[in-house]
């Protein structure tokens, strides 16, 4: 079939066993953008969910699955879902009819709409939805609810990545090639990506490459387990990636490791960068980055001889007050050595989200309208009006993005439905986020479990888990799947798309709003993406099934689809020529100073996704990490005092929490790390700088300066 | 012979996705049989798995009082009969690699058995199944002793005492690469 072309190292040729009673459902992973193949077991007397059995046919990871995957199946069951809508009464969310609290949002919409217009009523979603729900938020503020504000949180993820790729090379899609041509590379520089906790199925990808005698460079302030196996660790300090890279294309430069034919012919811009970079001398960057001399020398050598090579990152890259200038200085990188547009060359980022590539392109982010089109852009507010049927001054301008609509609450915006997201946990600077949802006329929550947002709703309405719905996802390499759910929807759950349109009917909106299937929603996303960016007007569900998914874009039925962009160097721009940006290094927003002169960065840890509302429910995850510590290197424990296991106070401008130290020579000497999966009390986005990227509007999430004090426990208090 | 364990111990990035994968085996009740440990904790973020190591001559069925672990006609040390275990715990303290656990309550025995359940009908155990970064790998067993890609070990020196298992161990190369297995390695 179509993509064969991962056989050789990710499909096992091994049937999954059918066990008596039992069937099979074949679908894919809930959590991250890698959206692993598995198969889960349904009991068929009563369709519970029972197991999972590996799907080792599946081209992406052959049956291959990390904890999160093995475990996902145990939130289907699990006693702490949500069952019935739940409405505050008193104070205290109590149990309640479906027909009362759709009754009670209705009236508080239009009370709301009508007192302090459209736009007071805004919606936060995410990007962990399938295609047809995202695409469905869009079209739903957009034209039932005629609001401009809806985001989502994917703002928080993908953003800097979005910006970066479309000012460099015209095309936001998560990696420019499959998976399995990473196994090609003759040397792979990932930074800022802890790839084995956060991505562990690339991992096979990145051995293969190994295997075939590739040298691996990884740029991470930790030795993580992906640092530990590279040829050269650049453990830069936090916040410096710009000058890094900057200063690796200095060498390369000057060494002539550039290929100046590719540069003429197909970029623009080069003249400009190696002005710039002259500057950045090995020292120069050595000075700020903290990498020492040597190594920058090595790396840039080692990338610039490589015939094959990739650049990847991930959010240690992009969530900075300059993620697109970072994501663009790393893409440099493979522009002036034409590594790009073949197998084993290219660049990528890794998607944290599960739909964290299909979600940002259809429409529920603020700016933009379905197949990656500009909102601001006539022709597309045109061609999407034609498409929803209705005028196009119908559709509302660009509104507020995710951390600025939560500032806005209770001001500009008075209510509020918050889709598949937990803001309160993953929001920087929480205390204020909990401010601002707690300052709403009224909020509205869709979940499966009750998050710590959800905690605050008026309202909360329970909807159905990953498994339980069907519909499509787009992974990391930008490939379309295909999900499929047991039909059972336990309780009084409801899937979420059913809920948005029945919200519609009661708005007076249902016209535009007829949907029985995700698959008829899908097929409105295909037309309403036909001639976009993103074009998905190829793929069916019929396809997908066909293909074990489909890459975009995929403009026509007789479209196989396009595993790999640029084949042809021709970029997406009028010129067809990639665009070489040069920035200057100007450093996170928050400096260290004399009272906080540690820096802190925050990140994930295998066994939990997100904000943990769904992982940190699962016993068997739980148990492998159970509570937020802050990793400390022995020589930065000593100055304060502080042995392996005792609590230390970690203190911001913005706040402070009480973690466990875990100390350990992974970390830098001038640094300490916190994961943030956590909520209330621990969490560590109460110290997280909210200062946005301009043109991405993510936090700052990796830097800020922090102060450290050893808190001293009493014996009675151990014991109290 | 037939097909074994293969552990890469280079390529573990301490997820336990083996853990929890073996409790997915339709023969495991949902118990894990599977370890992995921090091999320098402090220092680096080196792990590795261990699963049973499957002895030629298994120290566990030849402690064993009730005669409850049996091996199979293919070489696997299967776990310990539920009717005859009586969790006297000898075969966890005569194994040299301390793989047999006890449930205190149940009184009973449990280890890995390489999931019997899947391997009986051709398919690879869970560990194997699920690893997300080939770590461990269910491999022809002649083929990785007598050519295996890289250096490995299946005989043990307990004081003397030789034993061969049939899981098989790929070392490290720490020639070119330290993969954390040294002191001082940190950042």
């Amino acid at each position: 079939m179509g993509h064969a072309q991962n056989k050789e190292y990710s499909q096992r040729d091994y049937d999954p066993i059918e066990r008596d009673g039992e069937e099979l459902i074949s679908t894919h992973c809930c959590f991250c953008g890698m959206q692993c193949g598995m198969n889960i077991r349904v009991k068929k007397e009563d369709k519970s969910v029972v197991g999972v059995e590996p799907r080792y046919d599946f081209p992406m990871n052959g049956g291959r699955l990390c904890p999160k995957g093995v475990a996902a199946y145990r939130q289907a069951e699990h006693q702490e879902r949500i069952l019935h809508p739940l409405i505050r009464k008193n104070g205290k969310l109590e149990k309640a009819t479906w027909d009362e609290a759709m009754d009670l949002i209705v009236s508080k919409i239009q009370e709301i709409q009508g007192e302090h217009g459209k736009d007071a009523f805004g919606i936060y979603s995410g990007s962990s939805m399938t295609n047809e729900k995202c695409y469905l938020m869009g079209k739903f503020a957009r034209i039932g609810l005629g609001t401009k504000n809806i985001d989502y949180n994917g703002r928080y993820c993908m953003s800097s990545a979005s910006v970066g790729f479309n000012q460099s090379l015209g095309i936001d899609r998560g990696g420019t090639n499959p998976w399995s041509d990473i196994k090609f590379a003759d040397v792979l520089l990932l930074a800022g990506s802890n790839t084995a906790e956060c991505h562990p199925l690339s991992m096979p990808y990145i051995w293969g490459a190994r295997d075939r005698g590739a040298k691996l460079i990884v740029v991470d302030p930790r030795q993580t387990k992906t640092a530990l196996v590279a040829d050269v660790h650049l453990d830069l300090r936090p916040g410096t990636d710009v000058a890094l890279a900057n200063g690796l294309l200095h060498v390369m430069i000057k060494e002539d490791l550039v290929d100046q034919d590719f540069i003429d012919n197909h970029t623009t811009g080069f003249e400009e960068l190696k002005e710039l970079v002259q500057s950045y001398n090995p020292k120069y960057v050595s000075e700020i980055t903290g990498v020492a001399v040597e190594k920058i020398i090595t790396a840039a050598r080692i990338f610039g001889q490589a015939k094959n090579g990739f650049t990847m990152f991930a959010r240690g890259v992009e969530q900075h007050a300059t993620g697109t200038d970072a994501v663009s200085s790393y893409t440099n990188l493979c522009l002036v050595t034409g590594k790009i547009g073949r197998k084993g060359s290219g660049v990528a980022t890794f998607t944290g989200q599960g739909n964290g590539q299909g979600g940002r392109e259809h429409g529920q982010k603020t700016d933009q309208l379905p197949g990656f089109r500009k909102i601001t852009d006539p022709k597309a507010r045109e061609y999407v009006a034609g498409v929803w049927g209705v005028d196009e001054s119908e559709i509302p301008g660009p509104g507020l993005s995710a951390f600025e609509m939560l500032q806005a609450l209770g001001t500009e915006i008075k209510g509020l439905l918050l889709v598949c997201s937990n803001p309160i946990v993953s929001s920087p600077s929480v205390r204020d986020v909990g401010e601002y949802l707690k300052s709403l006329d009224f909020f509205v929550c869709m979940d499966m479990f009750l998050s710590e947002s959800a905690e605050l709703a008026d309202v909360v309405l329970p909807s159905t888990v990953w498994v339980e719905d069907d519909g499509t996802t787009t992974n990391v390499e930008g490939r379309v799947l295909r999900l499929r759910g047991i039909d059972r929807t336990p309780g009084e759950s409801k899937r979420d798309w059913k809920v948005i349109c029945e919200i519609a009917e009661r708005l007076g909106r249902g016209q535009y709003f007829q949907f029985n299937s995700p698959e008829e929603i899908f097929n409105e996303l295909r037309v309403a993406s036909k001639g976009g960016i993103a074009d998905y007007s190829g793929i069916s569900y019929e396809k997908l099934d066909k293909m074990q998914g489909v890459f975009w874009p995929c403009p026509s039925e007789e479209s196989e689809g396009t595993p790999r962009l640029f084949e042809d160097l021709k970029f997406n721009f009028p010129d067809g020529k990639a665009r070489i940006l040069s920035f200057e290094y100007k450093g996170p927003n928050e400096k260290t100073s004399k009272e906080y002169p540690v820096i802190l960065t925050t990140g994930r840890v295998v066994f939990h996704y997100l904000s943990g509302n769904q992982t940190r429910r699962i016993d068997s995850l739980r148990a492998f990490c159970p509570d937020p510590y802050v990793e400390i290197h022995p020589k930065l424990a000593e100055k304060y005092q502080v042995s392996n296991g005792e609590t230390v106070k970690v203190t911001s401008p913005r706040g402070s929490i009480e973690l466990v130290a875990k100390i350990t020579k992974i970390t830098r000497e001038d640094m300490v790390f916190v994961p943030y999966h956590w909520g209330k009390t621990l969490a560590i986005n109460h110290l997280t700088n909210p200062a946005l990227e301009p043109k991405s509007k993510i936090p700052e999430f990796k830097v800020c300066a922090v102060k450290l004090e050893k808190v001293k426990q009493t014996v009675g208090e151990k014991h109290g | 012979m037939g097909k074994v364990l293969y552990i890469d111990y280079e390529r573990c990035i301490g997820c336990k996705a083996c853990v929890i994968g073996c409790e997915e085996c339709s023969g495991h009740d949902h118990l894990s049989r599977m370890f992995v440990d921090e091999l320098n904790p402090g220092e680096t973020v080196a792990t590795s798995p261990t699963p049973c190591m499957h002895c030629v001559t298994p120290a566990c069925a030849e402690s064993c009082p009730v005669q409850a672990i049996s091996i199979a006609a293919d070489g696997t040390v299967l776990s310990a009969s539920l009717e005859k275990c009586i969790g006297c715990k000898n075969c966890t303290y005569a194994c040299p690699f301390g793989i047999p656990k006890v449930d205190d309550q149940k009184k009973v025995m449990y280890k890995c058995d390489m999931c019997y359940d899947r391997t009986s009908k051709g398919r690879p155990p869970m560990c194997a199944s699920v690893c997300p970064t080939d770590t461990i790998r269910f491999v022809d067993e002649d083929a990785m002793k007598n050519e295996p890609p890289k250096p490995v070990q299946f005989k043990w020196d307990f004081g003397g005492t030789i034993i061969e298992t049939r899981t098989v161990i790929g070392l490290p190369d720490t020639e070119t690469n330290q993969f954390g297995y040294r002191e001082g390695e940190g950042v």
